[in-house]
């Protein structure tokens, strides 16, 4: 083998004196144009819509009493365009530029870049549309309902895929770099996921049940949640910058072999963590504890992306002085290792004890967000820019600002969001000299988180306003670009079909034994060389390291018996119930109460006994919630009167001073659909809820009479006339509230009660 | 230090050089630093042990069975030396008064604040639930009757009931506390329902324990 660096000695081979096939081709770059311009615009979009909720917790009156425009909505809708519109057109212009150049080829095929393109914008829009309207199937980052789910599997797993795939088959570079393993992990990761988290049983037009319920459900949801952080802000994130770091910085990758070690750790260890977003909640403790030693472990292998991105920097440092697109990619690569340290720290139980429902995971998660993923993408833009409007960057000062502006923002952000969730975490648990809660009143743990909220907002606002100069140096950089893109014609020997490895490294170590010469040929990574060469064989055992660590986690949490104990009492809910449960999804009111009282004096003594995992096995989908901006709400059921609820909903602060909780008057306003009860119970009967045979002809009728029955109660209880609200919404959600986590305090029935409850 | 001489770590990272090449970016075949495999390894071996620590562990080291071994040394260390206090006349009157009892006053606003406020209001002057500062009372005659309506609730769940949602002791201790706001007369809700007679005087500690 040749020590020549030059790329087509590796492509093609001219030994066996068979005359070299020239062939010509040119990159498509107005696909890149495409995705680099989209990422800007709905990251402003993103942006502006985090600055608006965060202004919303801030000062309640924001909420503006309108059902599109509250918390519970546009907070899904700010998660999901950061990280699928923001995030995903970044990936996807990283993809389409590094790839092409990687592998020496066009994209497979240009209408599957064009449908990838339109495709995913259309489901962006399609989510800006339904989230604010209230269709969502509640759980994180997964709340897009199932026809753009399946619009999601298209276009990600079917033509993305293909058009990833098609490219690497045929490239005209026999090796793939270190940037397309991750861009393939990612790929195929994503697939995965998302395929499994979103299995559901429709029940309407933009209506749907998760497959899974209680346990399961959560299991399955931070296994995705996690893995989406992991897949598709981590992996195709680290591509980006193993090419376009080198690229900036014009200096080999550091370490070859980090590149090997840390790439499969990483995504073998990664998949595992998930259970640590549930540490103390009904999912079983063995779980958890895995959920744990694999995120401490995942340290290092996330540490390897940091090292070699900034040791790949030696030899130019002093260019960061002068270059903002260095700038970008040092404090980016910076944030990672914090946030990938920070990660595997709030993972430790001890420790999520304290963070976990705080702001301290918000402030986690946005140091990875708008440190990692926002710098990575704004040091690629600025990269891009000349190259694909070829001519000059507008202006290098203005980008420069944009930096400084930027991390400033950042790190307000970081420091008040921290600081917020160690004040509300330690207010939470306090207790005085006689065991007391020290902090009673939830909203005194609220309230004084104010003014940090108001920090936080600024540094946000700072943010937001280096999106902005970005903007004005993408606009004015292209309107100075040429009258006609240069488009360069490219030459490369086609790819020999027959591969000859190089020859294999034999050891020559003395005095050890054989097995010490194999391991010693082992450590030399020639097989993984090898494997480099055959993209689809790579993907296979991509494939097997994700699957191992999913299916040792899934399996046992589905079919051990005692991870899902059962408990007599607990029942299917009522039709009345159902629709209230589907009223509390729509509004997105898992996004400020959790369900899940954990086993800890502080929180029995605030909310009541703490969640069983019997208790849930009817909830379709799990509403555990991850941040408490308000009160958990699991043993909310019988702790307030009808009255109370009504009156809340209609403004909180009337009834609570200080809430920053939006006024759901609409509520109390609009008639509920009766007529979906039947639907609703036939889905869950279908999923195996045990509901009596003739539960779907008698739903409707029992949901009016249970919704008298409340209306009347309320109108004992001193509120308006029965008649008058018995058809409204409210009554639904009242009727699931009332319900929750009360089945463990009901008598067993006497068919019953020789079975013990789990308790 | 890298700073320093650019020139000199080039000069020794180019004999680590690879042959890889793709569009113009090359890799160093450079070793993996020791400290990153020795943290990680560190992190493996530490996972091993506290997996089998925790995981293959012997009784009482749960997450559920630690929460219960707190709670029942608390509720044992708060009443040890009260034993029960019975939700009757003389016990509720004795929380009221008794200087020995003092202690237990924190406790019971801590309940009524996390538990009460959200109706009654967090100094007990009314909001969807009737004021406890005035003369009139909805479902009361007696000091007893305020233990029973805050034990089975009352008006078709206008009040709703709480036991099995608050300790014994603590439902006679929030009978005290709220009995002892009457006559506080707190602005806020209009008086609603009867005026009983006035609570019995407390006959002092050596009626304490009675039955």
């Amino acid at each position: 083998m040749s020590d020549s660096t030059n790329g087509a000695a590796n492509g093609a081979s001219s030994t066996n004196g068979s005359a070299v096939v020239m062939e010509k081709f040119t990159y498509d770059d107005a696909i890149v144009r495409k995705f680099m311009i989209a990422t800007f615009l709905w990251g402003l979009i993103a942006f502006l819509a985090g600055l608006f909720i965060a202004a919303q917790l801030a000062l309640p009156a924001l909420n503006f009493d309108i059902p599109w425009l509250t918390f519970g909505r546009l907070r899904p809708l700010h998660t999901n365009a950061a990280i699928f519109a923001f995030g995903g057109n970044a990936i996807f212009t990283a993809v389409y530029y590094s790839v092409q150049r990687l592998c020496r080829a066009r994209m497979y095929s240009d209408l599957l870049s064009n449908l990838h393109f339109w495709g995913w914008q259309a489901i962006i829009v399609a989510a800006a549309v339904t989230l604010p309207l209230g269709y969502t199937q509640g759980k994180e980052y997964a709340e897009l309902e199932w026809p753009i789910d399946i619009a999601i599997a298209v276009v990600w797993a079917g033509i993305f895929g293909a058009n990833l795939l098609g490219t690497l088959i045929k490239r005209r570079e026999r090796h793939i770099y270190v940037a397309i393993w991750f861009y393939i992990a990612s790929w195929l990761t994503v697939c995965v996921l998302h395929i499994f988290n979103s299995l559901v049983v429709v029940a309407g037009p933009l209506k749907s049940y998760s497959v899974y319920a209680g346990v399961q459900d959560a299991f399955i949801q931070w296994w995705y949640g996690h893995n989406a952080v992991a897949f598709f802000l981590t992996t195709p994130f680290l591509g980006m910058m193993y090419y376009f770091l080198p690229k900036a910085a014009n200096r080999p990758v550091f370490s070859y072999k980090l590149s090997i070690v840390h790439f499969w750790s990483l995504v073998f260890i990664y998949i595992w963590a998930g259970p640590h977003h549930l540490h103390y909640t009904s999912l079983p403790a063995w779980a958890s504890t895995l959920g744990m030693l694999f995120s401490v472990m995942l340290w290092m292998p996330s540490w390897g992306g940091m090292i070699n991105g900034l040791l790949t920097l030696r030899g130019a440092w002093h260019r960061v002085a002068t270059d903002p697109v260095l700038k970008f990619f040092v404090v980016g690569i910076t944030f990672y290792g914090m946030s990938t340290f920070e990660g595997p720290m709030l993972s430790v139980k001890s420790v999520n004890a304290l963070s976990h429902y705080t702001d301290w995971t918000i402030g986690h998660v946005h140091a990875g967000t708008l440190g990692w993923n926002g710098f990575m993408t704004f040091g690629m833009i600025y990269f891009l820019l000349p190259r694909l409007f070829q001519t000059n960057l507008w202006s290098v000062r203005l980008a420069t600002a944009h930096f400084w502006v930027g991390m400033l923002g950042i790190i307000m952000y970081w420091l008040s969001m921290y600081g917020a969730g160690v004040t509300q975490g330690l207010m939470w648990r306090a207790f005085d000299e006689t065991g007391s809660l020290a902090y009673p009143d939830f909203v005194e743990t609220v309230t004084r988180l104010i003014p940090m909220y108001w920090i936080r907002f600024a540094g946000g606002g700072l943010f937001v306003l280096g999106v902005l100069f970005m903007g004005v140096n993408m606009l004015m950089t292209w309107l100075s670009r040429p009258p006609k893109y240069d488009e360069p014609v490219h030459e490369a020997p086609k790819l020999d079909p027959v591969y000859k490895p190089a020859p294999a490294y034999r050891s020559d170590l003395e005095n050890v034994v054989g097995l010490g010469r194999k391991f010693d040929e082992f450590t030399h990574l020639g097989w993984h060389r090898k494997w480099e060469a055959r993209p689809v064989k790579f993907t296979v055992w991509v494939l097997v390291a994700v699957a191992v660590a999913s299916l040792f986690e899934a399996i046992p949490t589905w079919l051990v018996e005692a991870n899902r104990p059962t408990i007599a009492t607990v029942k299917p809910y009522t039709p009345l119930e159902l629709l209230g449960r589907d009223i509390y999804v729509a509004e997105g009111c898992y996004v400020c109460h959790s369900q899940m009282v954990r086993p800890m004096r502080h929180e029995t003594e605030r909310y009541g006994e703490y969640s069983k995992p019997g208790e849930f096995v009817y909830d379709h989908p799990f509403q555990w919630g991850s941040r408490r901006i308000g009160p958990d709400l699991h043993r909310i059921g019988g702790a307030r009167n009808h009255l109370w609820h009504w009156q809340h909903f209609e403004n909180p602060r009337q009834i609570s001073a200080g809430s920053i909780m939006p006024g759901y008057p609409w509520l109390l306003e609009q008639d509920l659909d009766f007529g979906q009860a039947a639907s609703r119970v036939r889905a869950m009967s279908f999923l195996g809820v045990p509901y009596d045979a003739d539960a779907v002809l008698t739903a409707e009728d029992l949901a009016r009479a249970q919704a008298s029955q409340i209306a009347e109660e309320i109108t004992i209880q001193g509120g308006p006339d029965a008649e008058s609200i018995e058809t409204k919404k409210a009554l639904a959600l009242i009727a699931y509230l009332q319900r929750l986590g009360t089945d463990i305090m009901a008598a067993p029935d006497a068919e019953d009660a020789e079975q013990e409850p789990e308790d | 230090m890298s700073e320093a001489s650019p020139a000199a770590d080039a000069a020794l990272d180019a004999a680590n050089l690879s042959d890889h090449e793709y569009d113009g970016i090359q890799e160093y075949d450079n070793p993996t630093p020791g400290w990153w495999h020795l943290i990680f390894f560190l992190t493996i071996i530490f996972s091993v042990f506290y997996w089998f620590w925790y995981a293959g562990t012997a009784p009482g080291k749960s997450v559920h069975e630690k929460y219960e071994e707190e709670v029942t040394a608390y509720y044992e260390m708060l009443f040890a030396d009260v034993g029960t206090l019975e939700p009757d006349e003389p016990t509720i009157l004795r929380v009221m008064h008794d200087p020995d009892l003092a202690q237990f006053r924190p406790v019971a606003q801590a309940i009524f604040t996390s538990k009460c406020a959200a109706c009654h209001g967090a100094t007990g002057a009314g909001g969807t639930g009737p004021n406890m500062t005035d003369d009139s009372y909805l479902n009361v005659s007696s000091l007893t009757e305020i233990a029973t309506v805050i034990r089975e609730g009352a008006a078709t769940g206008a009040m709703p009931p709480w036991e099995g949602r608050l300790h014994p002791n603590q439902i006679t201790l929030l009978a005290g506390y709220v009995a002892s706001l009457r006559g506080t007369n707190v602005p806020g809700k209009s008086p609603e329902g009867e005026v009983p007679a006035p609570w019995p005087e407390w006959a002092g500690p050596e009626d304490a324990g009675a039955p």
